[in-house]
């Protein structure tokens, strides 16, 4: 084997290798850009269903996959919450009234970044404030918020 | 003769020979000679194409499902199709062969080299090949089934170009079959009769202003070692299986260059031509019905994703509308008007034309064959008439998807939040007339010089003529009315 054939079969092999091993790199490095002790959630908003689920929705998994619906996410009170929200049909919208957030637009396939901090204990309804489809109404779900220590400052 | 064609043998005909003037590119600039004639050139050509391809293979599974924001929707079916059709064939042959990536792992397999050549035997060849080496089967070797698999994915279109898990599985079985099939039979077996991609490009290469050739045929006809077909310790054996000293058509030459590394008598070049006006001879059936149902999917691809009718549009969109009635009355209609109904259209324009000439002594197949080239740049500048509005209306995704490829939130170049903005589709009619009626020019040409072969007598040839272009015509103001109204 010469060398010009070696660095050939290496650079087909780094290749293969190497991508996966970026993208999985930059993802990685996605959850570690936040503060220490915040929480990141990811959320994604299907509208076949009227669905909010946590789940990894992605291409391979889209037409076949019956995602879980997230109905609650508990928190405890202090909690810094970074939402990244996603769409993967249409335009949803997102909100939770009792904090006055949103309402944040949510286009099909990018991903919005909000944040809040979960103040007081109880229960925040976050919903879909766009009619995106005939199961819109699904479209809700629960942060309950557990009594726990004092607000600190971000 | 070793074409993938069985038809007759071309008869390499004066005028061929003759040709109107070419541009001997490599006489001209030989560093570009030198460039295709190192070992690594096909390679390094290749290698960006299979990271893009793998990225595009990953995006589809594990990116997000929505299309225009997937770098495999966006780059495959916006950008590649578009410079594809418009730019590379057109300008550059089969160029896009030259750098594919479907067939890399076969080729390593069957050479177990990615770069070096290995001299030796294997049947037919005098280079060492691995794998079975088996023939493909005789009554495959044509279009066929290229013509058949491009009308099968067709009739999932509207899924396959927005759809990104799609497009994945389909590339993702094109590797699999191009590696599977260099396994088991000889050279590119999957190329010249399986990939789909490859069935339309043999066809619109014909029209393209490249050609390689050789430089001197009678240099072919003293040439014992046959080294470009055969291969040589310079060069593998053609991939195509194209013997340059017969070749006359740029159907089935795949640009590798293999051959410009191994003849002995370096006699080979490429060479600039006028467009359109070389290869002008269809020489089967499974041609001409390519031709046919190029020209037919592009009228239907205007219909379905360019038209204002929704209900065409949902009848495609199965997996999301779910009326598979709608969808079996799209697919059916489509397969029956690429496969019957225009290439009846089309017989019946002969059989006038033959009545109306008085051609008794022209067989009719003969006419049905050589006229149907008029089909060839028609059915491409219908495509590129197409393609124009994708780029145009949708290449604004690009920008953005360069920054996010997979969907997944990234920023890499700042570009992520590009809105969508058309660009100028004011303009879009008016750069599609032109195209459009320069298609029906070029193939009314086309069929004007091969006539001139088959009629003597000027009257007689435009008799011949009228038919068939009053077909063409039909089909030019069909477009016309598609996209201008």
């Amino acid at each position: 084997m010469t060398w010009k054939e070696a660095a050939g079969v290496l650079a087909v092999l780094v290749t293969l290798a190497g991508l996966p091993l970026l993208l999985w790199h930059w993802r990685v490095g996605v959850l570690n850009r936040y503060p220490p002790g915040t929480k990141v959630i990811t959320l994604t908003a299907i509208a076949n269903g009227g669905i909010w689920t946590q789940e990894e929705i992605v291409g391979a998994n889209y037409w076949w996959r019956k995602p879980v619906r997230t109905e609650e996410i508990s928190l405890q009170q202090g909690d810094h919450v970074v939402l990244r929200l996603r769409s993967v049909d249409v335009l949803h919208t997102f909100g939770i009234p009792l904090l006055r957030l949103g309402p944040v637009d949510v286009p099909a396939g990018h991903t919005v970044e909000v944040g809040f901090t979960a103040e007081r204990a109880g229960v925040l309804t976050f919903l879909c404030w766009q009619v995106c489809s005939p199961d819109h109404p699904g479209l809700r779900g629960r942060f309950l918020v557990k009594a726990g220590k004092a607000v600190e400052t971000w | 003769m070793a074409i993938a064609n069985p038809i007759a043998p071309p008869a390499v005909s004066e005028e061929t020979l003759q040709r109107p003037w070419r541009f001997d590119v490599f006489a001209r600039w030989p560093w570009l000679k030198r460039l295709v004639r190192m070992r690594t050139f096909q390679f390094l050509a290749i290698l960006p194409n299979l990271l893009l391809f793998y990225l595009f293979l990953i995006a589809g599974l594990f990116g997000t499902p929505v299309g225009n924001r997937n770098i495999i929707i966006v780059f495959v079916w916006i950008l590649w199709w578009f410079v594809l059709i418009t730019v590379m064939v057109p300008l550059g042959s089969r160029v896009w062969c030259t750098m594919c990536p479907l067939p890399f792992f076969g080729d390593w397999v069957q050479r177990r080299a990615v770069v070096l050549v290995h001299p030796g035997k294997s049947p037919g060849t005098e280079n060492r090949f691995f794998g079975l080496h088996r023939r493909w089967p005789k009554q495959l070797s044509n279009i066929w089934l290229q013509n058949l698999g491009f009308l099968f994915l067709a009739t999932f279109s509207a899924l396959l170009v927005t759809r990104p898990i799609f497009s994945a599985v389909v590339f993702g079985v094109l590797f699999a079959l191009a590696t599977g099939l260099a396994l088991v039979y000889r050279l590119r077996t999957f190329c010249n009769y399986v990939c789909p991609i490859s069935g339309f490009l043999s066809l619109y290469a014909m029209t393209s202003t490249v050609e390689l050739r050789s430089v001197d045929k009678n240099e072919c006809l003293k040439c014992s070692s046959k080294a470009c077909i055969r291969g040589s310790e310079k060069g593998w054996a053609c991939p195509w299986n194209v013997y340059m000293g017969k070749l006359d058509r740029n159907n089935y030459c795949g640009l590798c260059f293999e051959c410009v590394k191994s003849c002995p008598n370096d006699n080979i070049s490429l060479f600039v031509r006028p467009f359109s006006t070389s290869d002008v001879i269809l020489r089967g059936y499974d041609e001409v019905w390519k031709a046919c149902i190029m020209l037919v999917l592009a009228l239907t691809y205007s219909v379905m994703l360019l038209g204002p009718w929704g209900r065409f549009k949902d009848w495609a969109n199965v997996s999301e509308v779910r009326n598979w009635g709608g969808f079996g009355l799209f697919a059916a209609g489509q397969a029956l008007l690429a496969l019957v109904i225009f290439p009846g259209l089309y017989y019946l324009s002969i059989r006038l034309a033959k009545w109306y000439a008085k051609a008794d002594s022209i067989p009719t197949k003969e006419l049905f064959l050589k006229y149907a080239y008029a089909l060839v740049p028609m059915g491409l500048l219908a495509w590129i008439a197409f393609s124009v509005p994708l780029l145009m209306v949708n290449g604004s995704y690009i920008v953005s998807v360069i920054s996010d490829p997979l969907g997944w939130g990234m920023n890499l170049f700042g570009t992520a939040e590009f809105p969508w903005a058309p660009l100028w589709p004011e303009w879009v009619p008016f750069i599609q007339v032109p195209i459009l009626l320069a298609g029906f020019y070029y193939g009314f040409r086309g069929m004007h010089k091969v006539g001139r072969q088959l009629f003597s007598d000027p009257a007689q040839l435009y008799r011949s003529l009228l038919p068939p272009a009053v077909l063409l015509l039909a089909v030019t103001l069909v477009f016309l009315k598609l996209f201008v109204g």
